[in-house]
């Protein structure tokens, strides 16, 4: 079984997560984890960037489900980046990019927030 | 014997005795020249007392356990017949004439006849016990010495028969020697008393030295010139003979047990110990076979802490993690009830398990109510003098503690402390077994819940597949584990139209099964209600939304099939497009739509949208779940689409089950050995588009 990291570092009024490998239900924890930390921290401008992610379930993408909720009522947001095709399908496909924002690097992603901080 | 042949016995005996009691009456008055009479009175005798052997041996006791019991009795019966034959010798009115040595009067000879005959039995049952005691550990030669002294001393009485007169005096002054010789050697046989319990062998020097003591007053007594001698002389010699050997053979033998025990009473206990240590180790093995009864096995434990340490009291706590921090429970508790341990246990100042527990060690107080640590018990009105405290540790963790009291200070010694320790590792690896097989039979219990639950499962998937000439299906599902998320149904909405939908839980197991089944009746319900695949995915995620977890969703595809014209309405919640192979083409159908349970009503009804298709005769349609296209192979890889779409167009004109038959072998072999990691779903719908006759679509028997 192919291992599954979250890297999380901080950027100017956001926070970045960077996710690798396969992310399934056995590593949805890890994920979860990571997401609990940022919130508990009130950090509720995340980027997740999945450059490097090679497998998604729907375990997997039911991590995204559960915070997301309450990170926009903290008038935050997840956006997600770097998506490889085969990711982005599985995103496309049970209708992802109408409930997520999806940039194809993280430099949009970031400019985005900035321009939300302002207006916010 | 039966009780008629010894009350038989016993008067044949009384009838016998009154016979030579009215010869000897006779013989007083008149003189009988005669020898044969006196010869056939012998032999009445002799009679008589073997019928009073029989009978006594009737009564003899065997066994380790009644060899005191039978020297007790012996005692009794010996100091009776002595206590009888003084009491008779002091009556007025009787005595023998100087002379002949003859009764005075008749009443003499009936005394003389009752005295005979109570010191006759006595020695008979002599003679019994002393061969029960002998025989015990046999030996060889240990019967044939005893045997050769019985015949000695029934050649001894023989030979003294009046009938021989002095003619054989020599021969029975021989045998005479011979057998007190055999006494000697038969004296040594004192085995039985090893086997003793302490208390015995305190018993044993007693009634040995008593024994002894009558004995020598018997032998001397009838050796010196008495009323006893008198009396038995006249009744019968050889009796006399019997009576003073066997006397003679009690004193030696009984000597011989005083001594002997004297010489055994200092290890006594230490043997003992050893006995009980060794039934105790023994009794080990019974702690293995338990384990299947928790509560057997700690009262065993306790019992045989009692048993091998001699304590008073002992019970056995069990450690266990609670929120509250470590804890001891009493799990079983022997001779001390749960108040009184909880005041030995825990001391303000100190508690035995406190330290037991923090130590690990074994702790040992030979006075508690001296002790500096135990001090504040003295008073207390506990039977606890000494205390001891064995840990049972696994694999370096504490898992109970084992304890023994004894009411007596100094109680216990490192002996004991050693016998405990050792029966603490058993005890542990006994407790450690049933706690295993505990586990064990929990996880085979949960086994066959689960397969209960994957039995229930399949019940809610159709095992009916619509039949009908305008298509032909077939539908397969397997879930990775026990239970899965996947599911698949067929609607007959009327006459004309079929509905088909497969669905697909977030996640795997027991909770996406539960949504499963959820999920069955939210689709059999609405599919009642309305005939869009649109506005059914609609309503269905409005009840899904309110009742999935957050984290959780269901991805679905509904396809409502018109039978007459080939026209098919589809739309899709966030789930794998159908494949379609037709003729010219193969598409894969992939209408927008969000997947159940992600968003709130409005945007889901903006986002998903429905499709319309008309099938051709020929056309081949697959539905499935994510676990056909995303099975991986060895390296990684996944099946994907394109190998699904590639495969179904070479296989599109066989039969639907065989279509999806090829496909899931086809599966099968790209996942190698280690087989399909999540639930897998396909339904195969064949389109022959002929009309249905009579206008009706009805359920065939066309099973999976």
């Amino acid at each position: 079984m192919s291992e599954f990291k979250v890297n999380h570092r901080d950027g100017e009024g956001f926070s970045v997560l960077e996710l690798k490998g396969y992310l399934d239900a056995h590593t949805a924890p890890d994920l979860e984890t990571t997401f609990q930390k940022l919130l508990t921290d009130k950090k509720f401008n995340i980027i997740v960037n999945c450059k490097d992610l090679t497998y998604i379930s729907s375990a997997g993408l039911g991590v995204f489900m559960a915070y997301i909720e309450d990170v926009r009522k903290n008038r935050g947001d997840i956006k997600l980046t770097n998506m490889s095709p085969k990711v982005y399908n599985v995103f496309d496909l049970l209708g992802f990019p109408v409930l997520y924002e999806i940039y194809k690097d993280e430099q949009e992603a970031a400019t985005k927030f900035r321009q939300q901080l302002k207006k916010g | 014997m039966s009780r008629i042949k010894k009350a038989a016995t016993l008067i044949a005996s009384g009838v016998l005795l009154l016979f030579v009691f009215m010869y000897d009456v006779v013989r007083l008055t008149v003189e009988l020249g005669d020898a044969g009479f006196l010869f056939l009175r012998e032999l009445l005798v002799v009679a008589v007392m073997v019928g009073a052997f029989l009978l006594m041996r009737e009564y003899a006791r065997k066994g380790i356990g009644a060899a005191i019991k039978e020297t007790g009795r012996l005692l009794i019966v010996v100091v009776a017949s002595l206590v009888v034959a003084a009491g008779m010798g002091m009556l007025p009115g009787i005595g023998f004439s100087e002379g002949t040595s003859m009764p005075q009067n008749s009443v003499t000879a009936f005394f003389s006849l009752v005295v005979s005959m109570v010191v006759g039995t006595a020695s008979i049952q002599t003679i019994l016990t002393i061969k029960e005691l002998v025989y015990h550990k046999r030996k060889r030669g240990t019967r044939r010495n005893f045997l050769t002294y019985v015949v000695l001393l029934l050649a001894t009485a023989g030979f003294s028969l009046p009938v021989f007169a002095n003619d054989l005096a020599i021969l029975g002054t021989t045998t005479f020697i011979l057998a007190v010789l055999m006494i000697v050697v038969n004296s040594f046989r004192q085995n039985w008393i090893v086997f003793l319990s302490r208390r015995e062998k305190i018993y044993c020097i007693i009634y040995s030295a008593l024994l002894f003591g009558a004995f020598l007053a018997l032998s001397l007594v009838l050796s010196n010139r008495t009323f006893l001698q008198k009396a038995i002389l006249f009744f019968s010699v050889p009796l006399e003979r019997f009576v003073l050997l066997n006397s003679m053979y009690g004193a030696v033998y009984f000597g011989m047990a005083f001594i002997t025990t004297l010489f055994h009473l200092p290890t006594a206990e230490a043997y003992e110990r050893k006995q009980s240590e060794l039934s105790s180790l023994h009794n080990l093995g019974r702690l293995v076979t338990q384990v299947f009864d928790f509560n057997d096995l700690v009262r065993t434990v306790t019992h045989m802490t009692r048993e091998v340490s001699g304590a008073r009291s002992a019970w056995l706590e069990l450690i266990r993690q609670d929120p509250n921090g470590t804890r001891a429970d009493i799990v079983s508790a022997n001779n001390i009830d749960e108040g009184e341990i909880r005041i030995v246990m825990e001391g303000t100042e100190f508690s035995p398990r406190q330290f037991v527990m923090e130590s690990k060690k074994a702790l040992m107080i030979d006075d508690v109510g001296a002790d500096r640590r135990t001090r504040h018990l003295k008073g207390r009105g506990l039977p606890v003098g000494s205390l001891l405290s064995v840990p049972l540790v696994s694999h370096g963790s504490l898992i109970g503690i084992l304890n023994a009291t004894k009411e007596i200070s100094y109680g216990f010694d490192q002996d004991d402390s050693d016998v405990l320790t050792t029966l603490a590792d058993h005890v542990t690896i006994a407790i450690e077994n049933a706690r295993l097989i505990e586990q064990s039979l929990e996880r085979e219990r949960l086994k066959q819940e689960l397969m209960v639950a994957r039995e229930m499962q399949k019940r809610l998937l159709p095992d009916r597949f619509p039949a009908n000439p305008a298509m032909d299906v077939s539908a397969h599902s397997e879930p990775s584990l026990e239970v899965g998320g996947d599911y698949f149904d067929f609607v007959h909405l009327d006459e004309e139209t079929v509905g088909i939908v497969v669905g697909d839980v977030s996640g795997k197991g027991v909770s996406a099964a539960f949504y499963m089944a959820e999920v069955k009746g939210i689709f059999q319900s609405l599919s009642k209600m309305t005939r869009s695949p649109r506005e059914l995915l609609i309503r269905a995620n409005q009840t899904l939304r309110e009742n999935l977890e957050r984290k959780a969703f269901i991805s679905a595809v509904y396809a409502v099939f018109e039978l007459g014209t080939g026209r098919v309405v589809l739309a899709r919640a966030g789930h794998c497009p159908m494949v379609l192979v037709s003729r010219e083409s193969n598409r894969l159908i992939r209408p927008n739509g969000l997947g159940l349970g992600l968003t709130d009503g409005e945007l889901f009804e903006q986002s998903t949208e429905e499709t319309v298709l008309t099938l051709k005769e020929g056309d081949v349609c697959l539905f499935y779940t994510d676990g056909i296209t995303e099975a991986r192979n060895g390296e990684g890889r996944e099946f994907g689409y394109d190998r699904l779409v590639e495969l179904a167009t070479e296989v599109k004109d066989l039969p639907a089950v065989e279509i999806q038959n090829r496909i899931l072998s086809e599966i099968g072999a790209y996942c190698g050995r280690s087989g399909p990691e999540d639930d897998l779903t396909l339904v195969v719908v064949k389109w022959l588009g002929k009309r249905p006759k009579d206008s009706k679509a009805h359920q065939g028997d066309h099973h999976e």
